[in-house]
């Protein structure tokens, strides 16, 4: 098992306040690590740390390999001019290249597939519900073929087939080797996979792990 | 109308119309970037730096251009990351900062006798353009052209979620300063022909119109470009023919076809 994520007394400060204090944990490959906790515990600051958007007051961050963020849904610009298929193909991007290959369009639409969007390839995003937006955003992740993939909240206001679907396409990559670290507030997410871990956050710092 | 024809016939006549539409183009199709990304202050401040540095420059007897274009790149680059990194609160301050910049300059080119010179730097003047400027704008066209078709995939995943590039290891920062030089360079060669107070409303405007139409980004970037081209042929002949300022009839045409985009494609 290699292992994809390393945060060792990870501090992440805004101004005075200290929304991460001292987190320590590590994802490897394969495994599924739920993140939980009230509102303002910390979950998408410590998110957005892992994520290279935040940096740490003190600590350590450690990654190796590729890694896909899923944003909390409330982040985006909604009115946008772009079409679904567009933002998904964003997802392909990395440092170095600049144009889509074949390759990155064919993932692309592969990945709206398993998440039941490809009738939805054209629309505009400002027309979509907040869960398809969700699956976009999800869609968006899975084709930069990540070997560690975070999710912020990615289940508020999911329907139950929404669910499905995404628990799925979760377990999949798992048993594929990518490592999983999800932000949930919702204790019954935890219902639907095995997890392999489960952190609660309270004020900053882990309560439980 | 044969008249304005006739007029094409001066070459320092053509060598303005040209110049001055690059620059038109140039600056709606960044325009798109910068009200997507909620920059739209951005223009408006620039060039009232501009004029800052234009008169302090002409009042101490240095080279005006060699002075601004610095400047106004230095002034951009603060704006962008001000306007960024405190948000509401920052554009704020840069309204402030950019209307005592403005004051400043008025006061040391009424103080230095200066008038005449302000009075062009304020509202522009057409016929401003040299060869040198020409071959310039030329250049600057080509570059925004050049950024805009190599790094097309970059700028929409930037302008849409800044952060989320950022998570793909994507040097954002990198992006931003290209678009914080090309801006720059456009409200300096812009500002002379279309004055200061008016420059900001060629960046705007066309992208502001477009986004009634265009449903896509990529069609967006296009159509402000055109939208801006005809705004600036259109107004610059509406100017001739009723001998009103080149720079006001611009931004009249533009606000027009606003207003016309606006009643015809409610949403
Ligand atoms: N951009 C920000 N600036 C300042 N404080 C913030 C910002 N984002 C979050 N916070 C604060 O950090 C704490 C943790 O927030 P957050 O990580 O969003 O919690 P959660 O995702 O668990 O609801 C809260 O106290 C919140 O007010
Ligand atoms: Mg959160």
């Amino acid at each position: 098992m290699t292992e994809r994520l390393r945060l060792e007394h990870a501090v992440i400060k805004y101004g005075d306040n200290t929304a991460v204090n001292d987190v320590s944990l590590s994802v490897c490959s394969g495994e599924m690590v739920f993140i939980t906790g009230a509102n303002g515990s910390g979950k998408s600051t410590l998110t957005r740390g892992i994520a290279g958007l935040l940096t740490l007051s003190s600590g350590t961050l450690e990654r190796n390999g590729r890694m896909s963020y899923v944003p909390q849904v409330e982040e985006a610009d909604r009115n946008f001019p772009a079409r679904v298929r567009e933002i998904v193909l964003t997802g392909t991007q990395r440092p170095g290249r600049l144009f889509y290959s074949r390759d990155d369009r064919l993932r692309a639409e592969g990945a709206m597939r398993e998440l039941g969007i490809d009738g939805l390839a054209d629309r505009e995003i400002r027309t979509l519900s907040g869960g398809q937006l969700r699956r976009v955003f999800l869609a968006r992740a899975l084709c930069g073929e990540p070997e560690l993939l975070l999710l912020d909240e990615p289940c508020a206001g999911l329907d139950a087939e929404s669910h499905e679907v995404l628990f799925s396409v979760l377990g999949r990559i798992i048993a594929e080797g990518c490592a999983v670290l999800m932000v949930t507030h919702d204790v019954s997410d935890l219902d639907w996979i095995n997890a392999s871990r489960i952190i609660t956050l309270s004020e900053g710092r882990i309560k439980i792990s | 109308m044969n008249g304005f024809l006739e007029l094409l016939s001066y070459p320092f006549v053509m060598r303005a119309v040209t110049a001055g539409t690059l620059i038109s183009v140039c600056a709606s199709v960044l325009g798109v970037i910068l009200v997507l990304k909620h920059y739209s202050l951005i223009g408006h401040g620039l060039s009232e730096i501009g004029f800052a540095s234009l008169s302090a420059a002409s009042a101490l007897g240095l080279p005006a251009m060699a002075i601004t274009t610095p400047a106004v790149i230095t002034a951009s680059f603060i704006i962008m990351y001000v306007s960024q990194r405190y948000r509401t609160a920052g554009d704020i301050a840069i309204a402030i900062a950019s209307s005592a910049a403005l004051s400043l300059g008025v006061i040391v080119s009424s103080v230095s006798g200066q008038t005449s010179n302000m009075s062009s730097y304020l509202f522009g003047s057409i016929l401003a353009m040299s060869d040198s400027d020409l071959l310039l704008s030329v250049m600057l066209s080509a570059a925004v052209m050049a950024v805009f078709i190599l790094f097309y995939n970059r700028l929409f995943l930037i302008t849409y979620n800044e952060d989320y590039a950022r998570s793909l290891g994507i040097n954002t920062a990198l992006y931003q300063a290209v678009i914080s030089v090309l801006t720059a360079l456009v409200v300096v060669m812009g500002m002379r022909f279309m004055g200061t107070l008016l420059i900001s409303s060629v960046i705007i405007l066309p992208a502001v119109t477009a986004r009634q139409i265009a449903s896509g980004f990529r069609l967006l970037v296009v159509l402000s470009g055109i939208i801006s081209l005809i705004a600036f042929i259109l107004g610059l002949m509406v100017s001739f023919m009723l001998n009103l300022p080149a720079g006001a009839s611009v931004v009249m045409v533009n606000a027009v076809i606003l207003i016309i985009v606006k009643v015809l494609f409610r949403k």
